[in-house]
């Protein structure tokens, strides 16, 4: 019980409360900004760390962490631009509904749920680590190709327009992953003799350029048509009536919240895994369970919480391999593994009774850390919002300006830029095609997941694919994914024949699964 | 007298002066990029900005050392840009052991030749881990296992061609052995789980990436490739020591600090004073150590000639590993 007292005598110190809250601060401005993702931010506040004495460093890295994964859905609630891969799932329903003028309610949801989240998986992590770390160690080859299966089965359910779009959407991404060294035999595959294709195409360039460079574009293209018709202009108020949300609202988000809270926890305990996986898988199984599944695509409450809930619940999830096994749970946690190591804090399973009151202090601190995010996060929507408020002209060249910033500094070099430019340009062809954005980026994320993960079952094998059966978890996935990904299309016509049928009409979409 | 006195003090003062101007680096005109080919918090990253941290002080006051991550292209980008600058000292650029691998897998067109040797602040060797509760309690049970089932091992490595898969099939090569090859591409990190998880026999890795799991117990260090034992873990032996002489394979996962080839001999002559009286600085030593890395003392000729030698046994290792396939 001493170390408990111990270590909220560190946290609540008014030094580390102070870093505590620059952290987070700092990082809510860094996700918020497209291209800057949290593993940079982390990395950038990294050397800071080293000048504080004792936990302090550590406290606001943490801060970072948990700001910066919240601080992705501000933009992409406000200018449809996913401020870090984590937030890319919440642009489908968070726009929808800045645009319907409750980009007020969005954010006060948004926030709600990441804090929720956050939160929630922190719990996780006080009381049930140890459990959790199995999760990390007991997955094999064949359950994370599954798992990955599993996640790319999603297009067809964010793809809400056109299945055939999805797909063709989802196989544009998996082609864009395999570009690059093949991750088995280190053979080259579409690098036409470049050094710098060869590292394969930077996610976050691509990222960029297709949320954010294609929708400047579109700016672009909408302020002309205003200026040749005049009072044409389409006005988007948003009118804040509430920060937090409403009871009504809460009551039906709180499941969405619960779901994908555990989903997110136990990606994040997943090495290798990380918050844009829990987003979008987040999504679908709020998608799946929800009783207004119609809704998603077009402003439902649950599809703006469900990712936010999900991405954020990774934090504390990934905190759980780092703790107790000594390996990172997602790139952000690998970069944090230094800072641990520089105050003497050796990760893995003898931290818990070497140092128990640095563990406790992690443990509050990362409670901390979503408290004053989601103080930070309600007390900021009024301002937030204004973003709405800015007319065209002068949004869309800052928002220009972030783009090309935030892709040069993935790797410090131009060819990112042009790589971000030529991705947009593709993504406003393909948004007055009809298309979306989803599909491809759930491409580019999972497709390298499930391929090397396929390719290394097989070599554990010896090309045996019945080592795909016979792991519980895998076979498990596996159905699953086949479920999604074919039941929005033989969904509705198996529908259409009982109706044939004779009428028993009561056949719920959602129910089968 | 007082004349003497003078002369005494001002003799004093040079004195003082060339002693605290032996690691001066007093070229830099304007701030000296340094490239990292890698990103930022990984070991390569953390261990160069680490140690310019302690080179800092010899610089001339208004001039600092601006560290740029540049991982695009697996890090050969940011290798072509370092060997094309203008070798003024202007430039640095902290190689890896790749340097080593990659000219010979048709990865980069530049090679160490392209470059000058500084400082290699890490020189890790490879091990082999097991689990600890695995039947393999000594280096030879599982070379003796491995020689019964060939082929049935699975040892895990960081991706095909990389360090670690070369050092594998050095092992088979030298001890005549057969394994199974299991990449795990996006890093060491989800080998290691792996191997806890008890999902692979083995992995082939840096005895620091293992250290967390060896100290609790879960996992055992057979044997480390290199003429000498590894500090952090002094009780595991050798490749050498534990299957008798004729193994003595160096692999080592390095990162140097490096310029532009044809470098002037005064730039370098004042970068290797520098680089020399960090090594020896006993608060960079320690600052390393807590991140888990035994700082490296190699400096100037030393890393050339170990460039120069990784260069040509990653060679012969990668042109037997493509007769094979």
């Amino acid at each position: 019980m001493s170390d408990l007292y111990q270590a909220l005598g560190v946290v609540f110190g008014y030094e580390a409360l102070l870093l505590t809250f620059l952290g987070t601060l700092a990082g809510i401005i860094i996700g918020a900004l497209p291209g800057l993702t949290v593993n940079m931010g982390i990395a950038l506040l990294m050397p800071l760390t080293f000048t504080f004495q004792g936990m302090g460093g550590i406290l606001m890295l943490l801060g970072v962490y948990c700001g910066a994964i919240y601080g992705g859905s501000i933009s992409a609630i406000l200018i449809n631009t996913p401020g870090t891969p984590a937030s890319a799932a919440t642009v489908l329903d968070g726009y929808p509904m800045a645009l319907k003028g409750e980009a007020g309610r969005a954010l006060g949801l948004s926030t709600a749920s990441s804090m929720f989240g956050g939160l929630f998986s922190a719990v996780a992590l006080v009381v049930v680590a140890p459990q959790l770390a199995k999760v990390a160690t007991g997955l094999s080859a064949p359950d994370y190709f599954a798992l990955g299966v599993f996640g790319i089965s999603i297009i067809t359910s964010v793809s809400s327009s056109s299945v055939i779009k999805g797909l063709i959407g989802g196989c544009i991404g998996l082609f864009i992953a395999t570009i690059g060294l093949d991750p088995m035999t280190a053979g080259m595959r579409f690098t036409f003799g470049s050094y710098y294709l060869m590292g394969g195409i930077s996610f976050v360039p691509i990222l960029v350029g297709l949320f954010a460079f294609s929708q400047a574009l579109l700016g672009i293209e909408e302020n002309w048509i205003e200026r040749r018709q005049p009072g044409g202009a389409r006005k988007v108020t948003a009118r804040i009536s509430r920060l937090l949300p409403s009871w009504a609202d809460f009551r039906r988000v709180l499941p969405t919240y619960l779901r994908s809270s555990v989903i997110g926890t136990a990606i994040g305990t997943i090495p290798g895994t990380g918050g844009d996986i829990a987003s979008f898988i987040s999504y679908t199984e709020a998608k799946r369970w929800s009783k207004h599944p119609e809704e998603f695509g077009h402003g439902s409450i649950e599809g703006v919480s469900a990712p936010e809930a999900g991405a954020n619940a990774v934090a504390g999830g990934a905190m759980v391999p780092l703790m107790t096994l000594g390996i990172p749970g997602d790139g952000a946690t690998a970069i944090m593994m230094g800072a641990f190591m520089v105050q003497g804090l050796s990760l893995g399973p003898l931290l818990f009774t070497e140092h128990p009151v640095e563990v406790n202090t992690i443990f509050i601190g990362l409670f901390l850390a979503n408290l004053m995010m989601g103080i930070l996060g309600f007390s900021g929507i009024r301002i937030f919002t204004r973003v709405m408020a800015v007319p065209r002209q002068i949004l869309v060249p800052i928002i220009l300006v972030l783009c090309a910033v935030g892709s040069y500094s993935v790797n410090n070099t131009m060819t990112d830029v042009f790589v971000m430019m030529i991705a947009g340009i593709f993504g406003y062809i393909m948004l007055k095609l009809d298309f979306s954005m989803s599909p491809i980026i759930i491409g580019i994320i999972l497709g390298p997941m499930a391929e090397s993960n396929l390719r290394r079952a097989l070599t554990m094998s010896d090309g045996d694919f019945s080592i795909f059966v016979r792991s519980p978890v895998c076979a498990t996935f596996l159905t699953i994914a086949l479920l999604t990904l074919f039941l929005p299309i033989v969904g509705p016509r198996i529908k259409a024949w009982w109706r044939l049928r004779g009428g028993n009409t009561a056949g719920d979409p959602s129910a089968g699964v | 007298m007082l004349k003497t006195l003078g002369l005494v003090f001002c003799g004093m003062l040079a004195l003082g002066s060339v002693s605290a101007s032996a690691q001066e680096i007093t070229y830099p005109k304007k701030n000296i990029t340094v490239i990292i080919p890698k990103n930022p918090g990984g070991g390569t990253d953390t261990s160069a900005r680490l140690t310019l941290e302690y080179a800092k002080k010899y610089l001339p006051s208004g001039v600092i050392f601006v560290p740029e991550n540049k991982p695009a292209g697996n890090g050969v980008t940011g290798l072509i840009e370092a060997a094309r600058a203008r070798p003024d000292g202007q430039t640095l650029v902290m190689t890896t052991v790749e340097l080593a691998m990659f000219p010979h897998q048709n990865k980069s067109p530049v090679t160490y030749k392209d470059f000058t040797g500084l400082f290699a602040p890490i020189a890790d060797p490879c091990s082999i881990v097991v689990r600890a509760d695995s039947p393999y309690k000594t280096l030879q049970e599982f070379v003796d296992a491995a020689k019964k089932q060939p082929g049935e091992l699975q040892v895990a490595n960081s991706g095909t061609g990389a360090i670690y898969d070369l050092a594998t099939i050095n092992m088979e090569n030298q001890l005549g052995i057969k394994l199974k090859h299991i990449p795990y591409s996006d890093g060491i990190g989800p080998a290691i789980a792996s191997l806890v998880g008890g999902h692979v026999d083995a992995v082939i890795t840096t005895p620091g990436a293992a250290k967390p799991q060896v100290d609790a117990g879960a996992l055992r260090i057979l044997g480390v490739m290199d003429s000498k034992r590894f500090a952090l873990f002094p009780d595991v032996p050798t490749f050498n020591e534990a299957l008798g002489a004729g193994t003595n394979t160096e692999m080592r996962a390095w990162a140097a600090f490096a310029a532009p080839a044809k470098l002037p001999e005064d730039v370098r002559s004042q970068l290797d004073a520098a680089f020399k009286a960090v090594a020896a600085d006993p608060e960079f030593q320690e600052a390393m150590k807590k991140q888990g890395i035994v700082p490296g003392d190699m400096v100037g000729d030393d890393v050339d000639a170990m460039m120069k030698q990784d260069h040509e046994l990653y060679g012969k290792l990668i042109a037997e590993s493509q007769k094979a396939q």
